[in-house]
């Protein structure tokens, strides 16, 4: 064709057409661009300041204490806040925060926090106990739709005046003789209350924010906060900063300028970011990449045990998973030291329910896995050798080769056949929630540190007992508050398998100093340093 | 023209109407809430959120509430962002992904559009068969490996840029190549195709004879014609690139919409995921509008009726 013979023409008549000259000035407008953030970046490569960069999982739906939920966020409002108590970094009974100490009335039912004097707010106003009145208030106030409220209940009356009962806020037992001087009554004694205290929903907020115009991206500065840091900047999926605060009553103590939470949804962006040197403590490592950082020395690699069980939920409304001999027997099968070792590569092999340490729980009873057992309870069941067993569905919300072990052991050594089913989140919770299930891999994680938290939602129509489970004598034991009994009955009745319980994998960089985290997502920043 | 524009424009009120309407049923008929967690919420909190937020009316009092809400402009609170507007949230990412988008493509173009003359013009040339091949592989590599790929390059190895963030120019290089190229591939095959078919038209051989170059053939006469394929495709297209890339803005961390209409729809934002939908459904209306503007345009043969 003779097309091509013009090409050189072509090439030269290109440079003179208009076409030609837009296109270059295009590129050349793209190339100022990009040689201009080149001579940024150089810049911006040495921090004067230290500023510790964390990477940030989920946009915050809220930095208010009284409507967070996610551990994502408090995060961010453990470093702007601080409660009465605080979570213990080695375990144990909380520590004081913004009360210096407390006092407990002989029945258990008055609770006294004496305030520091010297607990000012980021704008140097003195911490009142009118601030924690008025948070502690709000957060009852049916129309402020708090999700966490219930963490409130325990105070006489809360959950009266919550459901409309009592018209009056005043008689929520909530006092305050002097504006140092917080007085508590309970409804009645509650041997988790110092926990409950200790939790992030209980972290107050500025008698002027509260009843105010919520905090959000647009107006982040307006936020006082009576922590270590101070919020200075909020741009949403982008990153959140604050700034220490001059004003904290332990400043000497804070090491650190401030703390940029950069958000990161993704752990393989994560991952890269971390590896080029943007960020200095990640949230997650990648599963496959969790063996090479384990390998490295020295290795950014830390493992910090949580107080999260991992389990299968079993819907006990369905045969055969009524029968307490089937899922006695499912759960019998399996080996969970192998299961941690060879495939989730972390974390604790789960012989019971509640981990060992959640508030004071020390697990009386473990499984006692035995294949021979769990052959004969399924052939007394009425399925020897696993024949005549139907094909059940186990569903879960995250792709985890875990389940596959199962259902290969459950395969092998029980001669029965699981079908694995993948689904988005909410759906699977909504069918969780619905009964509408046959067995579920699934999660608890509670929200304070103590055994009831996680017990409690498995009694008789609790919203939370997925496996929809009845048991008068599982009932009456967590009325009564023996956790031990209620997490060996458990293991007999067995409505859900206990797999393992999990951990959080991630990488510090080494110029991270001191850097505390807890079993129940708590992070300890006071101490924290960067070189 | 403007009689032909008019009443397109109000063709779309109809549409938009279908569109809301079934988005919003849909998003209802999903399993699981807004405020479903993995913790269950106690029934006396969950009513009054609920409540809080009209989700205890009836559905077609909310569906009637939200039409009025919507004719005036105001999409609704979030359901998720408990202190956010959904139109303070599109105000703040559309803008991310319509200047991602803008660099993308003008990368798609300025890549794609002189590539694919030059295998047209060059047809079973060396040339023609590299561009065959660098087009193969942008249509045939995902973004989200092609993503990495240069963040690890880029980013990791070479350390010449950020491998995540939008905050400085130089963040805008790997998304808006990696979305580009993709794109380019396929403007490219697209370009060299329509321009083929062109260059082999009785007009051509007319300029030919009397003695026109072969550039003026080529810029003046084939490439309106050769066009006519990748204007087509690039109405969706465009819409689809401004409106963002979900892989994209994963892959760099970038706070653009894309991401933010994934992440509604797993957490039934129901405002968000609406108002998201009807400004993606609008764009793609006015990209299509000028699509077929533009081709009335390039081809003589059409007119506005």
């Amino acid at each position: 064709m003779s097309a091509s013979r013009h090409a050189t023409g072509f090439f030269a008549a290109l440079r003179m057409t208009d076409f030609g000259r837009r296109a270059l000035l295009c590129f050349l407008g793209f190339y100022m661009a990009i040689s201009s953030g080149c001579s940024k970046r150089a810049a911006s490569a040495a921090p004067a300041e230290k500023i510790l960069r964390i990477s940030q999982r989920n946009e915050p739906a809220t930095l208010d204490p009284q409507l967070a939920t996610l551990p994502d966020e408090f995060f961010i409002i453990r470093a702007l806040g601080e409660g009465l108590l605080v979570p213990n970094p080695d375990g144990g009974a909380p520590l004081p925060g913004a009360a210096e100490r407390y006092e407990v009335s002989p029945d258990g039912l008055i609770y006294t926090f004496h305030l520091r004097a010297n607990a000012k707010w980021s704008n140097g106003d003195p911490v009142t106990t009118y601030d924690f009145q008025a948070s502690y208030f709000e957060a009852l106030l049916p129309m402020r739709a708090a999700p966490k409220a219930s963490l409130f209940f325990p105070i006489k009356n809360a959950k009266a005046f919550y459901e409309g009962k009592l018209s009056s806020i005043i008689e929520v037992g909530i006092a305050t003789p002097d504006k140092h001087t917080l007085v508590i009554t309970l409804e009645e004694p509650n041997a988790d209350f110092l926990s409950i205290v200790a939790s992030g929903s209980w972290i107050p907020r500025h008698r002027d924010n509260v009843g105010c115009q919520q905090i959000g991206p647009e107006n982040a500065t307006t936020r006082l906060s009576n922590g270590p840091f101070i919020l200075i900047d909020w741009k949403p999926n982008q990153h959140i900063s604050v700034r220490k605060s001059p004003h904290y009553w332990d400043a000497a103590n804070v090491k650190l300028d401030g703390i940029r939470f950069l958000a990161m949804d993704n752990g393989d962006t994560e991952e890269r970011a971390f590896r080029a040197g943007q960020l200095d403590v990640t949230m997650a490592v990648p599963f496959t990449k969790l063996a090479g950082y384990r390998a490295e020395q020295p290795s950014p690699l830390r493992s910090v045990p949580l107080s999260e069980t991992r389990y299968i939920a079993l819907n006990t409304t369905r045969p055969p998973l009524d029968d307490a001999r089937v899922r006695r027997a499912l759960a019998l099968a399996l080996d969970r030291q192998t299961l941690v070792e060879k495939v989730v590569l972390t974390g604790q092999p789960a012989f019971n329910f509640v981990p060992a340490g959640l508030g004071d729980f020390t697990p009386t009873a473990r499984l006692a896995e035995d294949t021979d057992e769990a052959r004969r309870l399924l052939a007394a069941a009425g399925f020897p050798g696993g024949r005549g067993f139907p094909r059940l569905e186990l569903a879960t919300w995250v792709n985890s080769p875990v389940l596959e072990a199962v259902q290969q052991r459950w395969r092998r050594e029980l001669g029965i056949e699981v079908a694995l089913a993948q689904r988005e989140a909410r759906t699977h919770l909504a069918a969780l929630a619905g009964g509408d299930y046959a067995m579920a891999f699934m999660t608890a994680i509670p929200d304070y540190d103590s055994a009831a938290d996680l017990l409690t939602q498995l009694t008789t129509g609790n919203p939370g007992n997925y496996p929809h489970w009845h048991d008068a004598g599982f009932d009456r034991l967590v009325a009564a508050s023996d956790w031990p009994a209620a997490d060996k009955l458990l293991i007999e009745a067995m409505p859900l398998i206990p797999l393992y319980f999990n951990a959080q994998n991630f990488l510090v960089a080494p110029r991270v100093k001191n850097w505390r985290a807890d079993r129940l997502w708590t992070r300890f920043y006071r101490g924290v340093s960067v070189e | 023209m403007f009689r032909f524009i008019a009443r397109r424009l109000l063709q779309t009120i109809p549409v938009l109407l279908v569109i809301i309407t079934a988005t919003f049923f849909m998003v209802r008929f999903v399993p699981g809430g807004p405020f479903t967690s993995e913790k269950a919420l106690p029934p006396e909190i969950l009513r009054n959120i609920e409540a809080h937020y009209g989700l205890d009316q009836p559905l077609w009092r909310q569906y009637v509430n939200y039409l009025g809400q919507v004719a005036r402009g105001d999409l609704g609170p979030s359901f998720k962002y408990t202190n956010r507007s959904v139109n303070e949230i599109i105000g703040q990412t559309l803008p991310v992904s319509l200047e991602l988008g803008g660099w993308a493509l003008l990368v798609a173009l300025a890549v794609g559009l002189p590539l694919g003359v030059l295998a047209a013009v060059r047809r079973n040339s060396w040339l023609d068969y590299a561009c065959s091949v660098i087009g193969m592989i942008g249509i045939c590599v995902p973004v989200y490996v092609g993503g990495p790929l240069f963040a690890l390059l880029f980013g990791v190895y070479l350390q010449w840029v950020n491998v995540s963030g939008w905050y400085e120019g130089i963040d805008r290089v790997l998304p808006a190549l990696t979305l580009g190229l993709a794109y380019a591939a396929y403007i490219m095959r697209m370009t060299r195709g329509g321009m083929l078919e062109v260059l082999g038209q009785d007009y051509i051989r007319t300029a030919r004879a009397k003695g026109a170059s072969e550039a003026r053939i080529v810029l003046r006469h084939a490439l309106r014609g050769g066009l006519l394929p990748v204007v087509a495709f690039l109405g969706p297209a465009v819409a689809g690139i401004l409106t963002g890339s979900f892989v994209i803005e994963t892959v760099f961390q970038i706070p653009g919409l894309g991401r933010q209409f994934v992440i509604s729809a797993f957490s039934r934002d129901y405002t968000l995921i609406l108002g998201t939908v009807i400004l993606y459904a609008t764009l793609i209306v006015v990209c299509n509008l000028i699509v077929d503007i533009a081709q009335v345009w390039l081809n003589p043969k059409l007119k506005f009726e």
